[in-house]
């Protein structure tokens, strides 16, 4: 069995500290406990969700809001850069925002 | 009972954790006659720069004050300061003067050619390092060091043990009346709320929010997602997805005392306690900027692996990352790796770090150290014209 760490009981994401591959059973260590299925090959270090995430929900690591979905996450998926953006940071974001404003 | 370790004690009343003569270049086009220099005399320490010609204004007054700093920190005993001419030269010898340190100074334009100058230099280096090896370690107490806190390829790893290892030496570093310092601004998006309420005042928060909030508007006037860049492609690959995520892990670093003084880049820490110093993230220039400010030692973590070290401040290297631990234990000073595998406690691992952190101010030579694999860039905060 897979391990995973959760840090915090408001957390929506645990921290897989060995490997894993879809189908794996993931012991989760640490507040609330449990274990989940992993669905996906999922490399040493990366996240997978332990609640439901909706697409535009929160994501919470260390009690805390690291990044927004950009897509729904089901308990067991892989949550990394394919379906997690940041909140801060954004220039991207920023310049279009600019653009807009000068537009309207 | 107070925790010593051995240290040499410099004219302004610091203690140094190691007896280098420092060759201290003040200008891209004399770093060759500096590392000759080196290359020929023992006990000697090679700081190279990048630009200075061309610098002005205040990105120039940064430049000088930080190459100055890294020659006042006292892991330095003396310094030979290496300069193309006297006006340069001048403004960064001064400047290392005041802390009563031997300062001596070449001016390559002055002698006959290249060979003439490193002549000039190994003979002006061996003086200083004859005289700098009658100095002798005694004990201090903890009270005495300053330590820089850093991290570089990180992933998922640093935030979850490594860090909060090297936070534990920090509250025992500031428990012990000496000083931490903590850089890295872009690291703190996110995780800035969490670290500002520890400011002891008002004054120290708003300087610490103000950083912050200056640094992320310049980012985002360059109108591109900071992702790529921070967190960068090697710590996605190690599992960190954002910035924020990156950021609370970060600052695991600095434990849990409060924040007493917000520094510039280079600018020393005066009073004891956690510090904050504006800098840019990245490893090198950082540190660059933590030795300057008198570090003289900085705890380094490290998740996918990043070997370098600071040239004057001894960097020890620690990982969480079985993988790396393993792979990569030619560069890795303290493992601790056990929080994560066999459940050891946070309390536990850094209190063993602490103890080697004081076997390396006593003269245990770190691996970025023995190997060589040290960098210095000065932080560039405006263009050169």
């Amino acid at each position: 069995m897979v391990r995973a760490l959760v840090m915090d009981r408001e957390d929506n994401v645990a921290t897989l500290i060995d490997a894993g591959k879809a189908g794996d059973r993931c012991h989760l260590k640490g507040p609330g406990g449990g274990e989940v299925i992993l669905r996906a090959d999922i490399p040493y270090g990366h996240k997978i969700a332990i609640k439901p995430i909706a697409e535009g929900g929160t994501v919470m690591k260390h009690g805390q809001d690291i990044g927004v979905t950009n897509a729904s996450i089901g308990v067991g998926e892989h949550a990394h850069v394919h379906n997690v953006e940041s909140r801060r940071g954004r220039g991207d974001k920023h310049k279009l925002q600019s653009a807009q404003a000068r537009k309207s | 009972m107070t925790e010593t370790f051995l240290g040499y004690e410099r004219p302004d009343g610091q203690m140094g954790i190691r007896n280098w003569v420092g060759v201290l270049s003040v200008m891209d086009n004399v770093n060759p006659i500096a590392a000759a220099i080196c290359q020929n005399v023992a006990g000697t320490l090679l700081i190279k720069t990048l630009f200075v010609r061309g610098q002005y204004g205040r990105d120039l007054e940064i430049t000088y004050n930080t190459l100055a700093g890294m020659g006042r920190n006292p892991n330095l005993a003396s310094i030979l300061v290496v300069g193309l001419e006297e006006t340069s030269t001048s403004q960064v010898a001064d400047r290392i003067r005041n802390c009563g340190k031997p300062v001596d100074v070449l001016l390559v334009q002055n002698e006959a050619g290249s060979i003439a100058a490193m002549a000039e230099g190994i003979r002006k280096a061996a003086a200083l390092a004859v005289a700098a090896s009658s100095e002798r370690r005694k004990p201090v107490p903890v009270s005495a060091l300053c330590i820089g806190v850093e991290c570089g390829g990180s992933d998922t790893t640093s935030g979850l043990a490594a860090n909060p290892c090297i936070g534990r030496v920090s509250d025992r570093i500031v428990e012990g009346g000496g000083k931490v310092v903590i850089s890295e601004t872009s690291e703190f998006l996110g995780a800035e709320h969490l670290f500002a309420e520890r400011a002891i005042d008002e004054t120290v928060r708003k300087a610490f929010l103000d950083r912050v909030d200056r640094m992320e508007k310049e980012a985002l006037m360059r109108g591109v997602d900071i992702r790529g860049t921070n967190p960068v492609a090697d710590n996605i690959r190690g599992g960190l997805t954002t910035i924020e995520e990156k950021s609370l892990g970060a600052t695991a670093k600095a434990g849990t005392t409060p924040l007493v003084g917000v520094l510039d880049y280079g600018e020393a820490a005066v009073i004891p306690g956690m510090h904050f110093m504006a800098t840019p993230a990245p490893a090198v220039e950082s540190m660059t900027g933590l030795a300057a400010g008198g570090c003289q030692l900085i705890l380094f973590s490290t998740g996918v692996g990043n070997m370098i070290g600071n040239m004057v401040s001894p960097t020890i290297k620690i990982t969480a990352n079985a993988n790396t631990a393993r792979r990569q234990a030619d560069n890795i000073d303290v493992e601790v790796t056990s929080v994560l595998e066999s459940d050891r406690t946070i309390e536990e691992a850094g209190d063993e770090l602490f103890r080697f952190v004081l076997d390396v101010a006593s003269g245990t030579l770190t691996r970025s150290e023995v190997l060589d694999m040290r960098e210095t860039a000065v932080s560039r905060f405006e263009p050169t014209i």
